[in-house]
């Protein structure tokens, strides 16, 4: 072999090999667990639906057109309440990143707002505003912005002061500095938060739904349970989960190239 | 002196008088300082570390407001209520300072965009400036990508690049190997010369300040204040290896060595 060829697959080698050992890892993870699930299905009397079941029932809802219209339903939801909430928490963690005092006003409630377990703002929103459809989505935001403002004002509050005196030196004018200078360097942070709101929001979501909606993946599951239905349960919830995956894919990862590309 | 110097020399484009600064409203940072530079001068600021140098470029940008005194550049009130018409200054940092998520290109294009230049004078004006610091093949690369000495020269480029009256140079080359140092200082005396700007250049080395000044305002230990004011009187362009440059050295050494000297009283 010659020597430049030999270099070559030196340099190849590392980083195809790690991506073999990793798909490696991927295949055999899943293989245990599919295991223990099929185990726990034998040990569980058949309590537990099968493999096989699940299988059955994840084709039966994806091929029908009710289930993509009960998804629509969910996802148009999170999309609210995550907007919603993602709006709030930037503006307010920016400021609170920006100015003690407006911090100093805010904190007392972000912290409660973080100590108040989830479940207890659906509870409170329904009692306040009845079983519609809103009143799950206010909770939701309630829900959602103290992470979102939590995680962004983090983000600004550990800026680069030095580009801040350079902002002010050269005058780049509040638009540029919010966006340019400090919009930038809080993007790993408001990447995260962003993320965390949508993964809450699902979660939350599905409560919500069970709780208080007639449509809807929630209500879908809910109703599955009651029907004890519990292959229907998993294959809605994993149908869900692959479009959050797409969403991932489609949104987020070119979102996190474009703001981060410089880092790479 | 250069072209420009000469043509204004005499009068008094900055002016500090009586300027007093303090952080914490206590500690005094500068007292009673008062310095006067002409138009197209280079105009060295020296003292130890420590002793609020970099304060007075702090306020002399308006980036920090003194607790007493004034600052006017050309005619205009540093930090004033018409501060935002004042003539633009161009600052080199200590660090580079330029923003790590833009290129090369678009670090001196914001700066130049909120000054409300044109966008073909803005792509005209890179081109230029980065030649002239020897960084033109670097236009679009991140300032992660370069070394120490290249991001220097990107701070210096965009500081140029906005033609400003004033260029505040924070121990710019402080960072850097001797070497590259070296260079830097003699391809700012270079471009001081052929563009004219009027530079304040804070720096605790001696040898720096009388290679680069004509004049250079001596600090006291802090809180600052002038101790003296010394002409350089040596031809440009100079060398660094100059022995008149160590003659000098030595002489201002043993004025200053009672003032920031361990036990001398400023």
């Amino acid at each position: 072999m010659a020597l430049t060829e030999r270099l070559e697959t030196a340099r190849v080698e590392p980083a195809s090999r790690d991506r073999v050992r990793r798909a490696q890892a991927f295949v055999v993870a899943s293989l245990i667990a599919l295991g223990i699930w099929q185990l726990a299905t034998l040990i569980s009397d058949g309590w537990v639906p099968s493999l096989a079941r699940i299988f059955t029932a994840f084709i039966e809802d994806a091929t029908t057109l009710e289930v993509w219209g009960q998804i629509w339903i969910t996802f148009r939801r999170i999309l609210i309440s995550f907007s919603a909430a993602t709006a709030i928490g930037v503006v307010l963690g920016v400021a609170m990143g920006l100015s003690r005092r407006i911090t100093a006003f805010f904190r007392p409630i972000i912290v409660m707002g973080l100590a108040v377990p989830d479940p207890v703002y659906i509870i409170v929103a329904i009692l306040v505003l009845g079983t519609e459809e809103s009143s799950g989505l206010i909770a939701l935001v309630i829900a959602l912005v103290p992470f979102v403002v939590n995680i962004v004002a983090g983000g600004v509050r550990a800026r680069d002061e030095g580009l801040d005196e350079m902002s002010t030196v050269y005058r780049l004018g509040r638009r540029r500095y919010i966006i340019d200078v400090v919009g930038r360097q809080v993007a790993p942070a408001l990447l995260a938060a962003t993320r965390t709101s949508f993964a809450f929001a699902w979660k939350l979501i599905v409560l919500v739904e069970a709780m208080t909606q007639p449509e809807g993946i929630g209500a879908q599951i809910y109703y599955s349970f009651r029907l004890l239905r519990p292959d229907h349960m998993i294959s809605l919830a994993l149908l869900f989960i692959l479009v959050l995956r797409l969403v991932e894919g489609l949104a987020f990862a070119p979102l996190e190239r474009k703001l981060l590309g410089w880092m790479r | 002196m250069s072209a420009v110097a000469e043509e204004t020399a005499g009068a008094g484009y900055i002016r500090v008088e009586g300027l007093s600064v303090s952080y914490d409203g206590v500690t005094p940072a500068v007292t009673d300082l008062d310095m006067e530079v002409r138009k197209g001068e280079f105009v060295a600021v020296l003292g130890p570390s420590g002793c609020g140098k970099s304060t007075l470029l702090h306020v002399m940008s308006g980036v920090m407001r003194p607790q007493a005194g004034r600052i006017e550049i050309g005619g205009h009130a540093v930090g004033g209520s018409a501060a935002a018409d004042s003539p633009p200054i161009g600052y080199v940092f200590q660090d580079h300072r330029l923003l790590s998520w833009r290129t090369v290109g678009q670090n001196i294009a914001i700066v130049l965009q909120a000054a409300g230049v044109s966008a073909e004078e803005i792509n005209e004006r890179i081109d230029r400036y980065l030649e002239m610091l020897h960084i033109d093949g670097f236009r679009d690369t991140w300032p992660m990508r370069l070394s120490g000495g290249q991001r220097q020269r990107v701070s210096i480029a965009r500081a140029l690049a906005l033609q400003p009256a004033v260029v505040l140079m924070d121990e710019p080359f402080s960072t850097l190997d001797e070497v590259t140092a070296r260079l830097m200082r003699q391809q700012l005396a270079e471009l001081w010369q052929e563009s004219g700007h009027t530079i304040v250049f804070v720096t605790h080395s001696i040898r720096e300040a009388l290679f680069l000044a004509d004049r250079i305002y001596i600090l006291t230990k802090g809180p600052a204040r002038v101790f003296d004011v010394a002409e350089v009187p040596i031809e440009r362009p100079r060398r660094y290896e100059d022995p008149k440059l160590t003659e000098l050295e030595g002489e201002i050494v043993d004025r200053v060595l009672g003032v920031w000297g361990i036990g001398g009283k400023p």
